[in-house]
């Protein structure tokens, strides 16, 4: 082939791959879009990612699908996000352990695959403050009595966890830490099985979110210490918060969307625009209501600034753990 | 008991409803195909669904998705008998002797009794379900991990029951599957063990491509190499019904399977499939004729299929009766229940009477359903085997692909099973039976698990084994049926074991055609 023609006919074809990239942004979105979803079906990024897919598909006209792809604790859906084409067509729905993953990776010495820097936030969906639970057979009516008795016989309270570096072992670990008492950590392999153990009293405490406990707290099995929000939770005004209390923690179980880094910005802009229509229809507020949570939307740029400080407390967190 | 009746004719009242009786049939209708292709789990089947009963009330929605999960236990065994292929991870047993029935012309009553027996142990699971649920939920509750443990060591000493081969060459094949099982993230650490910095191994090695892989792939990479009978089996419709004889055989094992199953049921975690493994090890230390087993013994599909099907019952109780979702497949018939505004907990009985009571209730009428569903589809599915192998095997590839990548959207398990195929054909080939395998791959992430959480429990000491009722019992249990192998091989009266080892080393073994 003549050298002259190949350019020419390279530079032909990019420039319809151009054109076709340009008429395809303009159109965007002209086909089904994936919402990866790094955990187990039922999970808190599923129950959260199905209701708003269905309310985004009338708003795209285009199907928006959920893709489970769970594995080590949310790491393979992250990582499956981080390196899809940024191309807005493949989002991820993801919690507050995303933050954490780099970090484990860093103390252990193995090579990072992904930090925060790859994805770009969209918006915060729910935020369901997290709640220290005692089971009803252990004595402690306040939190602290349950710190008196975990300093005078250290290690000898169990708490339970949906897994090593899993959002139910951050924040007791960084309420040990503040508190300086030392409880002994039994790891499970999910939320579901770490509340079994509370109520089996195989373990004696647990940090959970208050929709997952709600029916425990309600029927008397689990008793709520403290909450680790910033303010006391609507449905549980008699539960302090660990501010009140004199510790200066918060922990929120949140699920946030998200796009992998380099997706134009016209593109995360539109997806911006349509989540926030997304959140305040009633079918979404209904289905969120339902789960025993409120919707908890923030924006990109407050959505960031509040992702910034949670992933220095989950930082904080791993490393307080530290290599085991 | 009077108010037990009243409320149940109240959930009969919503079960007989005609819109209700619908989903109930189309819970039933897609487990049963869920079940029926390899990989697809019930799990997969439920979290595709999830969406569509959006639009449904919580008691709808419920009865449909719980029908795809005891469903796909039903639809199980069909693809194991038919073709050695597990369509569950719960139907592993049932390739060994439902595939040898099969061989010998006798899918039809195969596929009969498994039907049969998932029916008779379904009705028996929801019957104690609906009378006893509080009582078994307080006990389910005190299985906690040193009984668990308990539980898995009584597991493993049956190993030595599981397999038609020789004692070696069933620990040599439960060796590598531990092994296998502990590839993945240790969970008390944190440190990847020979996942080969993949982040897809970091949860293990999955159980489905491994049991397709060895089972249903290696049976048909080895088949060509095999003499293939020209003329494909074409059981007369006559046969397709299981004889008299066949019946009394699985009486027993059906009863005992149901009962084992539901205990093995209620106690939190993955033990359905231990329930099935379990069985069948009773059956074959309880049956007189113990070489049958592998050959096409009646008892090794009567009493694992109905081992899970009342495993399956079983593990309502928690969820139910406490609102613990003690597995991942309760996880989301929770979380399903919850978008609907019901809060499964321990009111769920008085706040929701309607939605508990039609949802047992459903259960009577979806087991009926699936009974009168499959029992007429044994003409259908047994005609799968008059397809030509040159046609049926490359579609069946297809289904197993497709099923294996479903469990987990991973290409990682597709080549996990495409490997695990290879194996299984030299495994075929030298006469090694890769169900111990499977088994050791089951039990030692959860055994390991269980361990060491009991060891956190106790600070260390081993004593706490001893110190817990359950788990004391469990480990005598074991601690006896040692002794009694021992005391058979020190006695003078050959075991069957020795026999087979005896025969594999004189003449061919029978299993080789």
């Amino acid at each position: 082939m003549d050298r002259r023609i190949f350019v020419a006919g390279t530079a032909a074809a990019g420039a319809v791959l151009t054109a076709g990239t340009a008429f395809a942004q303009d159109a965007y979105p002209s086909r089904a879009i994936t919402l990866i979803n790094p955990f187990p079906p039922g999970g808190a990024a599923d129950v959260v990612g199905r209701p708003l897919a269905a309310v985004l598909e009338p708003i795209l006209k285009q199907p928006v699908v959920i893709d489970t792809k769970q594995g080590a604790a949310g790491a393979v859906g992250a990582q499956v996000a981080a390196s899809a084409k940024p191309d807005g067509y493949t989002l991820l729905v993801h919690i507050v352990s995303l933050s954490g993953f780099a970090e484990v990776d860093r103390i252990y010495g193995r090579p990072v695959k992904f930090t925060n820097d790859d994805f770009i936030p969209i918006a915060r969906l729910i935020a369901d403050p997290m709640v220290l639970l005692v089971n009803d057979q252990v004595p402690y009516k306040t939190l602290k009595e349950l710190v008196e008795a975990a300093k005078a016989k250290p290690d000898s309270l169990l708490f339970s966890s949906s897994g090593l570096h899993g959002a139910l072992h951050l924040p007791m670990a960084l309420f040990n830490k503040t508190a300086d008492i030392k409880m002994k950590h039994l790891p499970t392999n999910g939320g579901g099985p770490a509340l079994t153990a509370l109520i089996g009293n195989n373990a004696q405490v647990l940090v959970s979110s208050f929709a997952a406990a709600n029916a425990q707290i309600k029927a008397g099995k689990a008793r709520p210490l403290a909450s680790f929000g910033a303010k006391r939770d609507p449905s549980h005004p008699d539960v302090p918060t660990l501010k009140e209390l004199g510790y200066d923690i918060e922990f929120y179980l949140w699920v946030g969307l998200f796009a992998p880094k380099g997706t134009p910005t016209e593109i995360v802009d539109r997806l911006r625009g349509e989540v926030k229509k997304a959140v305040v229809t009633e079918k979404f507020e209904s289905a969120i209501k339902n789960l025993g949570q409120d919707v908890a939307y923030l924006d990109q740029a407050d959505f960031k600034k509040f992702w910034d400080a949670d992933a220095k407390r989950v930082e904080d967190a791993v490393r307080t753990i530290g290599k085991i | 008991m009077g108010t037990t009746i009243d409320s149940l004719l109240l959930g009969f009242s919503v079960a007989f409803q005609p819109d209700v009786l619908l989903y109930a049939f189309l819970g039933c209708l897609v487990g049963t195909l869920v079940g029926v292709l390899p990989g697809v789990g019930p799990l997969a089947g439920i979290s595709i669904l999830l969406p569509v009963t959006f639009g449904l009330d919580a008691t709808k929605a419920i009865i449909m998705l719980a029908g795809i999960y005891y469903g796909s236990q039903y639809g199980g065994s069909t693809t194991s008998i038919l073709m050695r292929i597990p369509g569950e991870a719960s139907s592993v047993m049932t390739c060994l002797d439902g595939f040898a029935m099969a061989r010998k012309g006798r899918a039809g009553a195969a596929l009969a009794i498994a039907a049969v027996g998932s029916f008779v142990a379904g009705t028996f699971g929801i019957v104690m379900l609906t009378l006893l649920a509080p009582p078994l939920a307080a006990f389910a509750l005190r299985f906690g991990p040193p009984e668990y443990t308990a539980l898995l060591v009584l597991g493993l000493v049956f190993l030595a029951y599981m397999s038609s081969t020789s004692l070696i060459k069933t620990l040599l094949m439960a060796c590598v599957g531990l092994l296998l099982g502990c590839v993945g993230i240790d969970v008390m650490s944190g440190q990847f063990r020979y996942a080969f910095d993949l982040k897809e191994l970091a949860d293990g090695v999955g159980i489905v491509p491994v049991a397709v892989g060895l089972f249903g792939l290696g049976e048909i990479l080895s088949t060509p190499s095999r003499k293939v009978q020209g003329e494909v089996m074409q059981p007369k419709f006559s046969e397709l019904m299981p004889t008299r004889e066949e019946w009394r055989q699985s009486a027993m094992p059906i009863a005992r399977g149901s009962v084992l199953g539901f205990l093995v049921g209620i106690v939190p975690g993955s033990a359905h499939i231990i329930s099935s493994f379990m069985s069948y090890a009773i059956e074959r230390r309880l049956s007189k004729n113990p070489e049958e087993f592998g050959h096409g013994a009646v008892a090794g599909v009567a009493g694992p299929e109905s081992a899970n099907n009342a495993a399956s019952t079983g593990a309502f109780v928690p969820m139910l009766s406490l609102g613990l979702p003690t597995g991942p497949i309760t996880a989301v018939l929770m979380a399903a229940l919850m978008i609907h505004g019901v809060s499964p907990g321990p009111q769920l009985v008085t706040e929701h009477p309607k939605v508990f009571w039609g949802f047992i209730a459903s259960m009577y009428v979806g087991n009926l359903m699936l009974l009168l569903l499959n029992l007429p589809l044994v003409g259908l599915f047994v005609s799968v085997l008059r397809i030509r192998y040159a046609y049926l095997y490359p579609i069946i590839i297809m289904f197993c692909i497709i099923g294996v990548y479903e469990v987990n959207h991973s290409l990682i398990d597709v080549w996990i099973m495409l490997i695990m195929g290879v194996v299984g054909y030299f495994l075929r080939k030298f006469d090694f039976d890769p169900a111990p395998l499977v088994l050791g791959l089951v039990i030692a992430p959860i055994f390991e698990l269980s361990l060491r959480q009991s060891l956190v429990m106790s600070g260390g000491d081993y004593m706490i084994f001893a110190q817990r009722p359950f788990s004391a019992v469990l480990f005598a249990i074991s601690a006896l049926l040692l002794a009694m192998s021992m005391w058979s091989a020190f006695s003078k009266r050959k075991d069957w074991r020795v026999k087979l080892s005896e025969a594999e080393a004189g003449t061919e073994a029978p299993s080789q055609k």
